[in-house]
């Protein structure tokens, strides 16, 4: 066994993660030691660019919600809810309750298919020390448990929107076509059952082993009176930073890096830029008293501490949100009543307007520019890892702070495991080019 | 018997295809039993190794790179499927293949020249043989399930190839285009989806890309009688088959 000195102090080595697994999209990783010191770090992303927001210029306005739903297969809904949001705001639609009631349940079921893939078939591996939701038998138990969350989460998307993966159904000014209240109670039993079942699931993960990897730094979520978070809100931090949607666009600096095809993003101030989180942590850190009592108890009886600050942490979070998604979307079925007309009548225009929404992964940004016909003159899409990046790449830092004379193996699998916790979705991070290989 | 072993590949791409096999939550735990998923990425930490019996290919070639990795994978593969609009034709991406891409480039990036991408989105099969092609955004999993029992009883897949309008029929859903003079896709396009567009009122949009031998100038004749422009027909075959749509189209007018 080797504990001598002399051998940390000599320490320099080149660790590299050629590919990413258990990620959405294509990245590696690469660490540079010398003299037992973090020389270099950097995320790296490959996957290959595609130019949404070139090729959405002269698009019709309903073209969008179908185009940018592209962005992402696992996340499709929530490029709908930031996309129909921000348009409805540039021609001045005001939905009514039981569309915004929709909208939500809408992303209930893209949070519950989104957590429970990454809670169970991507992330939960790592804390079994397994390559795959099913390369151990005793962890099989595990992954069918998720399968059936998962499954639920899609089987509301299925009713809503048609299918899971880019759904059709979200429209301007409302839904092509609304569910009848029949069609939406059938799921309760069902929903019933999960929620139950969501809430014994929170004291699983707290069960789970975690590296302690803590430290001061900036949770940033939307924020909403009433609610937890989804399509409504003013953007808030921990830091004291409260402002609405359209300036938060202005605090957020992108920057390219020469490594990445990933534009990464940080808050200015000043003259510096900082790294920020957004995401399931983020959320609940900020959020966590607009909870159902049912869920708050949960939290303190499972003596999750709050604010959560070891990001690792985030499969906590993520099963404190599929509870509270189970929650929501059954709350939502008790209380709907399918709307007269589907849609509300409007008036294209011209003008400009920004949006946020909860993807599972984080705050969406876009913008929008239209023009009087209503094609997109010029748009900005800021998906939530490429705001994670810098995060990311500060939170292995500061584990090789403490880490940086173990293993090369060790050090790999812990980096990557730290990255894996924020549920990167790089394919949605590129809007995207291989630079290195 | 020995299990087929079978590759997930992923090019340029939004990676809801491959989600869809993660989204067979039923059949997954049955196809694992049935298969050896030797390589996928996205679920799995194995490393690339070896040959394939199937593999999976999702994504376009849009990048240098992708050009010699497909090559790789074909060479290491018994047979090759592709998996959804983006590999069987080129995906959204391919609309830069009708602009160019230096200006593309500089409305996402603030230093495009760090940016190196091909200035076109093409399909796996104009660079390898494909021995069966998936169409769809996202591909039906009833048919990805279809497509992998074949291979294994050895027959071929049942998907459809006539279009849209059968599947209407089918489950009685009005003619959106001739009840509503709406401009739907349907009579040019691959049925396979279960008409889930029009099941909730809205015209097709094309998803599933042209079927075989599709009129495209007579349809688009009849969106010109609705009073639509020429431009705006353009627009509605510019999706995420735009090259497969204008493939046919040019080929129909020859």
């Amino acid at each position: 066994m080797h504990t001598g000195r002399c051998e940390l102090k000599a320490v320099s080595k080149i660790i590299k993660v050629d590919y990413l697994s258990r990620v959405e999209g294509e990245g590696g990783l690469v660490i540079e030691i010398k003299n037992g010191r973090t020389a270099k770090l950097r995320v790296n992303i490959f996957e290959a660019p595609r130019f949404f927001e070139s090729f959405l210029r002269g698009r019709p306005y309903s073209d969008v919600m179908d185009f940018t739903a592209r962005i992402c297969g696992i996340c499709p809904v929530a490029y709908q809810m930031s996309s129909v949001h921000a348009i409805e705001k540039i021609f001045c639609i005001e939905v009514e309750k039981p569309i915004r009631e929709l909208r939500r349940l809408l992303y209930c079921g893209e949070w519950i298919e989104s957590h429970a893939l990454h809670i169970y078939l991507l992330n939960g591996p790592d804390f079994f020390g397994i390559e795959s939701a099913w390369a151990a038998k005793e962890y099989l138990p595990i992954a069918k448990k998720g399968l059936t969350f998962k499954k639920l989460g899609n089987k509301i998307l299925t009713i809503l929107g048609g299918r899971s993966v880019h759904p059709v159904s979200v429209r301007i000014g409302g839904f092509y076509k609304t569910p009848g209240k029949k069609a939406l109670a059938a799921l309760l039993p069902e929903l019933e059952k999960a929620y139950e079942e969501s809430l014994k699931e929170i004291k699983w993960a707290v069960g789970l082993n975690f590296n302690d990897n803590s430290w001061d730094t900036e949770y940033v979520s939307l924020t909403h009176q009433d609610e937890y978070p989804m399509n409504h809100g003013s953007v808030a931090s921990n830091k004291g930073l409260i402002m609405p949607m359209e300036k938060f666009i202005e605090s957020v600096q992108e920057y390219q890096v020469e490594y990445s095809t990933a534009l990464h993003s940080g808050i200015k101030r000043d003259s510096s830029v900082s790294p920020y989180i957004v995401g399931p942590v983020s959320r609940l850190n900020l959020n966590h008293d607009r909870l159902p009592s049912e869920i708050k108890n949960v939290i303190r009886e499972s003596n999750i501490s709050l604010p959560v600050t070891n990001t690792q942490m985030g499969i906590i979070a993520r099963t404190v949100e599929l509870a509270y998604a189970f929650y929501e979307a059954i709350r939502i079925i008790n209380g709907y009543d399918e709307p007269d007309k589907p849609f509300v009548d409007f008036e294209i225009g011209a003008g400009e307007a920004v949006w946020i929404t909860e993807a599972p992964r984080g705050i969406l940004i876009h913008r929008y520019e239209l023009d009087d016909a209503g094609h997109v003159k010029s748009c900005t899409i800021i998906p939530p890892t490429s705001q994670n990046f810098g995060h990311m790449e500060a939170d292995i830092y500061h584990f090789l702070q403490n880490n940086a004379d173990k293993s090369e193996d060790f050090i790999k699998k812990e980096s990557e495991k730290i990255i894996r916790s924020y549920d990167p979705c790089i394919s949605c991070s590129v809007h995207v080019m291989k630079i290195e290989k | 018997m020995k299990r087929p072993r079978i590759g997930v590949f992923k090019f340029t791409s939004c990676d809801g295809c491959q989600l869809t096999i993660l989204n067979m939550e039923d059949e997954i735990l049955d196809i694992l039993e049935l298969f050896d998923i030797a390589y996928f990425r996205e679920a799995t930490d194995k490393p690339l190794r070896g040959q394939f019996d199937i593999s999976i290919v999702e994504g376009s070639i849009s990048t240098d790179w992708q050009k010699e990795d497909i090559v790789d994978i074909r060479e290491r593969s018994r047979h090759l499927i592709t998996i959804g609009a983006c590999a069987t034709s080129g995906g959204l991406q391919a609309l830069r293949n009708w602009a160019s891409l230096s200006s593309y480039k500089k409305h996402v990036y603030p230093s495009p020249d760090m940016i190196t991408a091909l200035s076109t989105s093409t399909p796996i099969s104009d660079h390898v043989y494909v021995d069966y092609e998936l169409w769809g955004c996202p591909i039906n999993k009833d048919a990805l399930s279809e497509t992998l029992i074949s291979f294994l009883i050895g027959k071929r897949p049942g998907i459809p190839r006539y279009s849209l309008c059968m599947e209407c029929k089918r489950h009685g859903i009005p003619c959106i285009l001739v009840s509503n003079g709406e401009p739907c896709l349907g009579p040019i396009t691959k049925a396979g989806c279960g008409a889930l567009c029009t099941s909730f009122e809205r015209p097709c949009y094309g998803c599933f890309g042209p079927k075989d031998d599709a009129n495209i100038e007579s349809l688009m004749r009849y969106f010109h009688n609705l009073g639509l422009t020429q431009k705006d027909c353009i627009s509605l075959l510019d999706k995420m088959n735009s090259y497969a749509y204008r493939k046919v189209r040019i080929e129909g007018s020859k």
